[in-house]
């Protein structure tokens, strides 16, 4: 059969998100792609350098609608950087918790999502029920569902609710069980299996130097991981490993990296009830919204030359910010900020990583990767 | 006939146009009128000589209406046994797509008493039945969800049935929406595409008999007739994918086309199998020869249930279900050959795929699981002193019930794989029909002839044949199933990882 070009995107069932993938197939096999992005570019960085620190943070909840608490703390610490903010530990793990539980909701929209992408409608149900858990501690946390506006310079918004460390610790519990039917699911099925494995493989040294970072650089079998490699936060103060999946001389296949997503959700609930437990003037206590226990006095200004950076451990991979102080209004603003989005330099690489397959492992591929084209476009 | 049903639609409707035929030719005039040059007539002479045709004519075609009705009526639980049921499987509490999703319990605690407003208490075993499951196989764990279980909890028996009735408002929903032709497509085809679809659907039922004397037409080849013309829809799925002219319609038609050849084969062999077996090309005497009444008494799941297991699944890739919904793929083919069908054409081509499974659920029905025989009629019957009773039982209710209870469960089946099971790849489809089914198929057709060549008198079955057949499959699918590779567990290698026919790193492929 002749080559011809399909343009899936931007409303197209594989994309998860606006995006355009061009594709151009020989009969049934892929021979090349091109990637199309930009179509919610929003100019978030521009927009930040007319709003005070504060008022950042709702940008950056909006960075991406799948994992917003990672992504406001991701612009926190750089601001406290900038700023020159001391946190207090009690806030450090409550953010930490905040973040964990995130990261597991995040994953599992990731997976209700890659089951619909292979084929399975049950699996998006299941894993959505799971992650109205976790939406609802994290509204006890934020006050809202999506975009808590959690974090603030220098602490947190307020305390852990009443009751949130027992109910957060069964509810993970709970969710610890689930995950061993979900790989039930998944890793019995012979059909899952043969969608998945050797299907997509990505090499790690390729991945390194497109920039790939996050959960499908450690299913390529390289021990990377902000949280382990620099720790911020209280990561060091916790007893915890990275997943790391051990892939084959190829790289990681769609397989590897579904299984390393399985085990972060996973570290990232024993990471939360860690927390819990570890927890400076224990998980039961609770202190009003403002106590020095909490949030510590921040600057509202940065001055000229000041400059604040932190890479982060994203859901998708290492995000980064940078700011430069002394913008308008005497430094109320920042002059700059730059963000550094993971899937912003995975997506082009995933679309690589699809040809030489089938037009039906497109899917299997693309959302094996995790896209989110929130932050992709920024 | 053989099996006898009270239900005697043809034989009343026989002579029900008998009847009025006889009245009508009584009513004319007995006398000759004189037409001028063309000589005379008698009315009722010349009646009687048409007389037999229009009988049959009128017979056939209410018949058929009947038929119609039945297909139509009875096709509305398949779309709700659908919905129900995957909303069960869907949001279940237990360990993954197990049967114990039917009970919801958490904690011991369910999803509302609906046994206990069933009339005259007949539900009370139910609840002993449900709590006692529920309590040793219900998850067990933290109260944190059961107020989720309390959310979808059962509201009353009359909540039901909105989610019967939707049929008919999608109906009305689909023949309100205007009709749209893409602009550049072949239009002619696409017309003609849900035409050739829709009437080869319905006209499969036509050989398809609902009950002993339930059918529209019974030639002796009625087997024959009905998988040829099962066998023509692709052809329009194919016209549908092409006059489109859009690119995911094609790719959908072209997969519809490969993977309709590739199990169609398989399909058509294991019928033969059944064919073979039975002795006959007839459907209602395949079902005479499960019955029992002059010869044979097993029902062929029994005597192979391998060509049962092949004819599962060659249908479910022949109504292009999950794991086979390739044509379709929603997630990489927007929605396959349909993307560009809306308004009652789609819908029209969505309940004709619905009333292929519901045909395949029949024909699983009336091929392996005795039709219109009730289970162990026949041993239940034999009993001494209560088995007066169940013979009772079996004349009052007709075989109706039967065929549409074994087709409905079928179905259940059906959603049940599609609720479990991921989507296979279209060169693994390819693959699993042509490398595995139609050899086993073929192995399938062996064993049928062997039965029925070797170990089959003329009369009855022995027992210890299905006994035997039954065993030895059961072992061998159970082996088949707890056959862990435990090498392979513990090196944590990939059985699978070589599947993919192009191993390609990014870029090597680029001009």
């Amino acid at each position: 059969m002749a080559e011809m070009w399909i343009s899936m995107g931007p409303q197209h069932p594989m994309t998860h998100g606006l995006w355009t993938l061009k594709i151009k197939v020989d009969g049934e096999t892929v021979v090349d792609t091109v990637p199309d992005l930009g179509y919610i570019h929003r100019g978030v960085e521009k927009i930040c350098e007319s709003r005070d620190f504060t008022q950042i943070t709702t940008y950056c909840d909006r960075l991406c609608y799948a994992s917003a608490n990672t992504w406001s703390h991701s612009y926190i610490y750089a601001a406290e950087d900038l700023l020159g903010v001391e946190v207090p530990d009690r806030a450090e793990y409550i953010r930490l918790i905040a973040v964990e539980l995130q990261r597991i909701a995040s994953h599992l929209m990731w997976m209700g999502a890659y089951g619909p992408d292979t084929g399975n409608l049950s699996v998006l149900v299941w894993c959505l029920r799971e992650r109205e858990m976790m939406m609802d501690l994290l509204q006890e946390l934020g006050g809202s569902r999506m975009h808590y506006n959690f974090p603030r310079i220098g602490g947190v918004k307020r305390d852990l609710p009443y009751g949130f460390a027992q109910r957060a610790r069964s509810k993970l519990e709970l969710f610890l069980q689930r995950i061993q039917e979900y790989e039930a699911l998944f890793d019995e099925s012979t059909v899952f299996l043969v969608r998945t494995q050797g299907v997509g493989y990505a090499k790690a040294e390729e991945m390194i130097n497109h920039g790939v970072s996050g959960p499908n650089l450690r299913a390529a079998g390289v021990n990377y991981d902000v949280r382990w490699a620099h720790p911020y936060s209280v990561y060091s103060e916790l007893d915890w490993e990275p997943p790391v999946e051990r892939s084959s001389i190829k790289g990681a296949d769609c397989y590897d990296r579904y299984r390393v997503r399985v085990e972060e959700m996973r570290i990232s609930a024993l990471l939360t009830l860690q927390a819990l437990d570890k927890m400076p003037g224990g998980s039961d206590t609770y202190h009003e919204p403002g106590d020095p226990k909490l949030i510590s006095k921040a600057p509202s200004r940065a001055p000229e030359g000041t400059s604040g950076y932190h890479h982060f451990e994203d859901s998708r991979g290492e995000s980064m910010f940078y700011m430069a102080g002394g913008g308008e209004g005497r430094g109320k603003y920042p002059y700059r900020v730059s963000i550094r989005s993971p899937m912003f330099v995975t997506i082009p690489y995933a679309s690589k990583c699809m040809i030489g397959y089938k037009v039906a492992d497109i899917p299997a591929i693309m959302g094996s990767f995790d896209p989110c084209i929130g932050e992709t476009d920024r | 006939m053989a099996s006898s049903d009270w239900l005697d639609l043809n034989g009343w409707l026989g002579s029900l146009v008998g009847w009025s035929m006889d009245q009508t030719h009584d009513l004319l005039p007995d006398a000759e009128y004189g037409l001028g040059p063309i000589g005379s007539v008698n009315p009722q002479s010349s009646f009687s000589s048409i007389q037999p045709a229009l009988e049959a004519f009128f017979h056939a075609s209410i018949m058929c209406t009947v038929v119609f009705t039945t297909l139509m009526l009875t096709m509305l639980a398949i779309p709700y046994i659908e919905r129900k049921f995957i909303g069960r499987l869907m949001d279940r509490l237990g360990a993954t797509t197990a049967l114990r999703s039917l009970w919801v319990g958490e904690s011991g605690v369910t999803a509302g008493e609906w046994w206990d407003q069933l009339p005259f208490g007949i539900g009370t075993p139910v609840g002993w039945v449900i709590n006692t499951l529920n309590s040793i196989w219900g998850n067990d764990h933290e109260l944190e969800t059961i107020s989720r279980v309390k959310n979808r909890s059962y509201h009353g028996y009359w909540f039901l049935l909105p989610g019967f009735f939707q049929a008919f408002a999608d109906f009305f929903k689909f023949a309100t929406k205007e009709h749209l032709v893409p602009k550049d497509a072949d239009r002619v085809v696409f017309e003609v595409a849900p035409v050739i679809i829709v009437s080869t659907t319905v006209m499969v039922f036509a050989f398809i008999p609902f009950g002993p004397h339930i059918y529209a037409a019974n030639p002796d080849l009625s087997l024959l007739f009905m998988m040829a013309i099962f066998g023509v829809a692709p052809l329009g799925v194919f016209f549908a994918g092409w006059s489109s002219n859009n690119k995911y319609t094609l790719i959908g038609g072209m997969r519809s086309a490969a993977q309709l050849t590739a199990y169609e084969i398989p399909l058509l062999i294991t019928v033969l199998g059944v064919a073979v077996l039975s002795g006959s090309l007839n459907i209602i005497e395949i079902v005479d020869f499960q019955m029992g009444q002059e010869q044979g008494n097993v029902w062929n799941l029994f005597l192979m249930p391998l060509g049962a297991a092949l004819f599962l699944i060659t249908m479910i890739a022949e109504v292009e279900r999950i794991p086979f919904d390739m044509p379709e793929a929603e997630a990489e083919l927007v929605e396959g050959w349909w993307t560009e069908y809306g308004g009652i054409r789609w819908g029209l081509m969505f309940s004709a795929e619905y009333m292929r499974s519901y045909a395949a659920c029949i024909l699983f029905a009336l091929f392996f699981l005795g039709g219109w025989e009730a289970p162990f009629q026949h041993t239940l019957s034999d009993i001494a002193f209560v088995g007066g009773v169940f013979t009772t039982l079996f004349s009052v209710i007709p075989g109706l019930v039967w065929v549409l209870l074994k087709a409905w469960i079928l179905f259940g089946v059906f959603v049940w794989i599609r609720a479990s099971l991921h989507r296979v790849r279209t060169d693994q489809i390819l693959e699993f029909g042509w490398r595995y089914l139609l050899p086993l198929s073929l192995v399938n057709l062996v064993i049928a002839t062997y039965l029925r060549l070797e170990l089959y008198n003329g009369g009855n079955w022995d027992l210890w044949v299905p006994a035997v057949v039954s065993t030895v499959s059961l072992v061998i699918f159970l082996i088949y199933i707890f056959d862990e590779d435990e090498e392979a567990a513990r090196l944590k290698s990939r059985p699978y990882s070589t599947q993919a026919v192009v191993k390609a790193s990014p870029g090597s492929h680029r001009d």
